[in-house]
């Protein structure tokens, strides 16, 4: 096997290292210090997130990568203020955060959009929650409606739409809050292979129309580096910040990218680090028989 | 070995069969207890352990006395039959020794009457009037000379014989009745005949019927109750009972099913007070709310409100908790999430929990009716199956089943109306649904008819405005 010499995933093209320039010279989004997170269970304490600490600027599209179990479910949802840490802190635009709240948006992977509201309802609830008038908040509801391209099934209900349009509601409904952070929990873990790319491809254009930052869980490599600005790599066991990869990779970024040398250097990088050398699993055997059977022999 | 193609196609494991098949299994499982009623009633020899007297007899120095109409075991019954033609043969023996006895005549007048099951049976004489010497006497002449022939019941040949014997002492003293030409010795009787029959608390299919429309349509003297009075007293105990333990439980269940605080502070007496039988509160109940419908409606209450309670914060903490942490990043406030989320969220299950509860309601009916002052359909139930009039029982029993089950088929279609996202309330039967729903369809049909005509009318009225 040829091996193909790539370019170091830290070699940045000068368009792009500028790129990074600008983006550090930008205003600290999201700040996180010292989070930790243990969960007292039957069997004992369980840390789920020890000592991570990280910043994300504004408009910067960041995912967090890791294995499964490392913990960053618990860690979106302590930024969301779905759960409070143990220790440590976390900071939108320098404001400590206590709690849910509509400043921070949420997409979930398993959708959570109201069944018993249309598209456009759900769309609507968070306006109407922060008081809005029927009248305007239905107006700005159509408009994130049709930013996700589902103007055609506004009065559609949730059941009646695949699980792209679903997610792609629950991106509408989530920005109709206009939050300053989005975050998002593997929102395209759930669907299919083909649905994902085109989903990641949306996202792309809706971030590229929309002035919000937003923090990216998944554990799929290729999504991680074709969306994100940075790559925070943890460890599972316990969750810990292994390394926060900048992508060298140009925007805007398209699916052609993927063979890019930058791209591919990227991907291998995080995959070592994922799955080191000699630690990976062998391949399931073949099962033994403990006395030959004499009829096959 | 292949599963023969039949059992392929009818046993599935876990598949819906076409609907057609269903349809046929439906009627089905309606038909079959109906055919199992109707072989056990009609086929003679399947069951039928009584004996059904037709023509009964008086026995020498027996005080029970059985009356047409009476039930006797199978058993019994040849014994019966025997005791009675043992009877006449000593009156044909003392007869032809020529030492009969005297003094028979009351004895003879009450033998005549052994035939007024027949007369009335063919309506030649009145219910009222079954004891017509008169009439009774002409009777006897007419069957012994063959004027009239009897079907209802057919007499034996046995039978007839007996008829004529007496008729020829009869006829020979006087042809019209008259206690005082009745003959001094003792006639023969009768023999006993009767038919298989099963016991009176099996009516058949066919006299549970004509009971039903009797008691149904039967106008009743002022001041007392008719059929429907019954029945809407019932309905009315059910439904008063059912909305207080609605208005009570549902939000207290809620509530419950929201916040710890009152699911600790609440649920743990209600889990131990349901199992203290709602009927034990009876004369309680009796005792502080007096007689009428208010410890009726109260022990329905009583019956559904507790386990209202359970079942509603049991459906609240089902629902989706990432329903509820989507709410609160979109910025719902804790009110926000009960009333915009919670509510909302669990009213199909809840509808569903309901629709369970409002059935468990009619048992408690049936209870609260027997308290107090009996009333609604139970009382009839009552009295009617103590005098073991179960022929009338059957027809209210069935009502009160019809009743529950219509409207659980029509609520569980006004599930899928109202909750169109929540899937299949599982009525059983798509079938049974549309036929028991059809009035409400037809009338919801005409409404929208109405309401899209009117929009039509209004858009058209709109662009004839607009340009
Ligand atoms: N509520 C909880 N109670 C106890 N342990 C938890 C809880 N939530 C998460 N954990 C544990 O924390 C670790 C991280 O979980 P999670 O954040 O869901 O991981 P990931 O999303 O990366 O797959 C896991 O080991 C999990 O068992
Ligand atoms: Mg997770």
């Amino acid at each position: 096997m040829s091996t193909l010499e790539l370019p170091g995933y830290r070699d940045q093209s000068p368009e792009v290292a500028a790129r990074f320039e600008r983006l550090r010279q930008r205003p600290v989004a999201l700040e996180v210090r010292g989070l930790t997170k243990r969960f007292e269970t039957p069997r004992g304490v369980v840390t789920a997130l020890d000592d991570v600490s990280f910043q994300v600027h504004k408009r910067e599209l960041m995912c967090v990568i890791g294995p499964s179990g490392c913990g960053k479910s618990t860690l979106v949802r302590i930024l969301a203020g779905l759960e409070t840490p143990s220790s440590g802190e976390v900071r939108v635009y320098g404001e400590p955060v206590s709690g849910p709240g509509s400043d921070r948006g949420m997409v979930f992977q398993g959708y959570t959009l109201f069944p018993w509201l249309s598209v456009k309802e759900n769309v609507m609830f968070g306006p109407r929650m922060a008081g809005k008038s029927a009248f305007s908040a239905e107006r700005e509801a159509r408009e994130w409606i049709d930013l996700v391209g589902l103007s055609k099934f506004e009065n559609a209900y949730p059941h009646q739409l695949s699980g792209g349009m679903k997610q792609r509601v629950a991106i509408a409904r989530a920005l109709a809050n206009q939050p300053r952070v989005l975050f998002m929990d593997e929102p395209f873990g759930a669907l299919d292979a083909q649905t994902r790319c085109k989903m990641q491809s949306y996202l792309l254009d809706i971030w590229k129309n929309v002035d919000i930052t937003i923090v990216f869980i998944t554990h799929d490599l290729d999504e991680a580096v074709f969306l994100s600005d940075r790559i925070l790599v943890l460890d599972a066991n316990p969750g810990r910040v292994h390394e926060v990869v900048e992508v060298p990779v140009p925007r805007p970024r398209s699916e052609a990218q993927l063979f890019d040398p930058t791209f591919m250097a990227t991907r291998k990088h995080i995959d070592g680090i994922m799955h080191p050398p000699g630690s990976g699993q062998k391949e399931t055997p073949v099962m033994r028989l403990a006395v030959s059977d004499p009829d096959v022999v | 070995m292949a599963r023969p193609a039949f059992l392929k196609d009818w046993f599935r494991i876990r598949r819906e069969l076409p609907q057609g098949r269903r349809v046929a299994l439906t009627a089905v499982s309606f038909l079959l207890p109906l055919a199992l009623w109707c072989v056990v009633s009609y086929v003679p020899w399947i069951w039928h352990p009584d004996v059904k007297i037709e023509l009964s007899a008086e026995r020498e120095g027996v005080t029970t006395v059985f009356t047409a109409g009476d039930h006797v075991s199978r058993e019994f019954f040849p014994e019966f039959v025997e005791a009675v033609r043992t009877e006449n043969k000593a009156v044909l023996a003392a007869r032809a020794a020529g030492t009969p006895e005297s003094g028979a005549r009351r004895k003879n007048q009450k033998l005549l009457r052994q035939l007024a099951p027949v007369a009335v049976g063919h309506g030649w004489l009145g219910h009222d009037d079954a004891q017509n010497d008169a009439v009774l006497y002409h009777l006897w002449r007419d069957l012994a000379t063959g004027t009239k022939t009897a079907t209802k019941p057919a007499l034996s040949e046995e039978n007839l014989g007996i008829i004529r014997q007496n008729w020829a002492q009869l006829s020979a003293v006087s042809s019209d009745f008259s206690f005082r030409k009745l003959p001094d010795e003792p006639l023969l009787k009768i023999v006993p005949q009767g038919k298989p029959a099963n016991p009176v608390y099996l009516p058949a299919p066919h006299e549970v019927v004509r009971a039903g429309m009797r008691d149904f349509r039967a106008e009743v003297p002022e001041g007392e109750l008719t059929m429907g009075d019954r029945y809407r007293k019932s309905l009315r105990v059910i439904f008063l009972g059912f909305l207080w333990a609605c208005v009570i439980g549902i939000p207290i269940g809620i509530l419950c099913g929201v916040f710890d605080f009152f699911s600790k502070l609440f649920e743990p007496f209600v889990d131990f007070f349901r199992y203290m039988p709602a009927p034990t509160f009876s004369t309680l109940l009796v005792a502080v709310l007096l007689a009428g419908d208010a410890p009726k409606v109260a022990l329905v209450f009583i019956g559904t409100v507790f386990q209202m309670i359970l079942v509603v914060s049991k459906t609240t903490r089902l629902l989706d908790p990432s329903l509820l942490e989507a709410a609160q990043t979109l910025g719902a406030k804790p009110r926000q999430m009960i009333t915009k989320v919670v509510i909302p969220g669990i009213l199909p299950n809840l509808y569903n929990d309901l629709r369970i509860l409002l059935g468990w309601a009619w048992t408690w009916l049936v209870i609260a009716e027997l308290i107090g002052v009996k009333s609604g359909l139970t009382e009839f139930i009552e009295t009617q199956g103590r005098f073991r009039n179960f022929d009338r029982v059957f027809p209210v029993i069935i009502l009160i089943g019809v009743t529950g089950f219509v409207m659980d088929q029509f609520l569980s279609w006004l599930h899928g109306l109202l909750f169109p996202w929540a899937g299949n309330a599982g009525s059983f039967s798509r079938g049974i649904a549309r036929c028991v729903t059809w009035p409400f369809r037809t009338a919801a049909a005409g409404i929208q008819a109405r309401l899209s005509a009117a929009e039509a009318s209004r858009v058209a009225s709109a662009r004839q405005e607009s340009p």
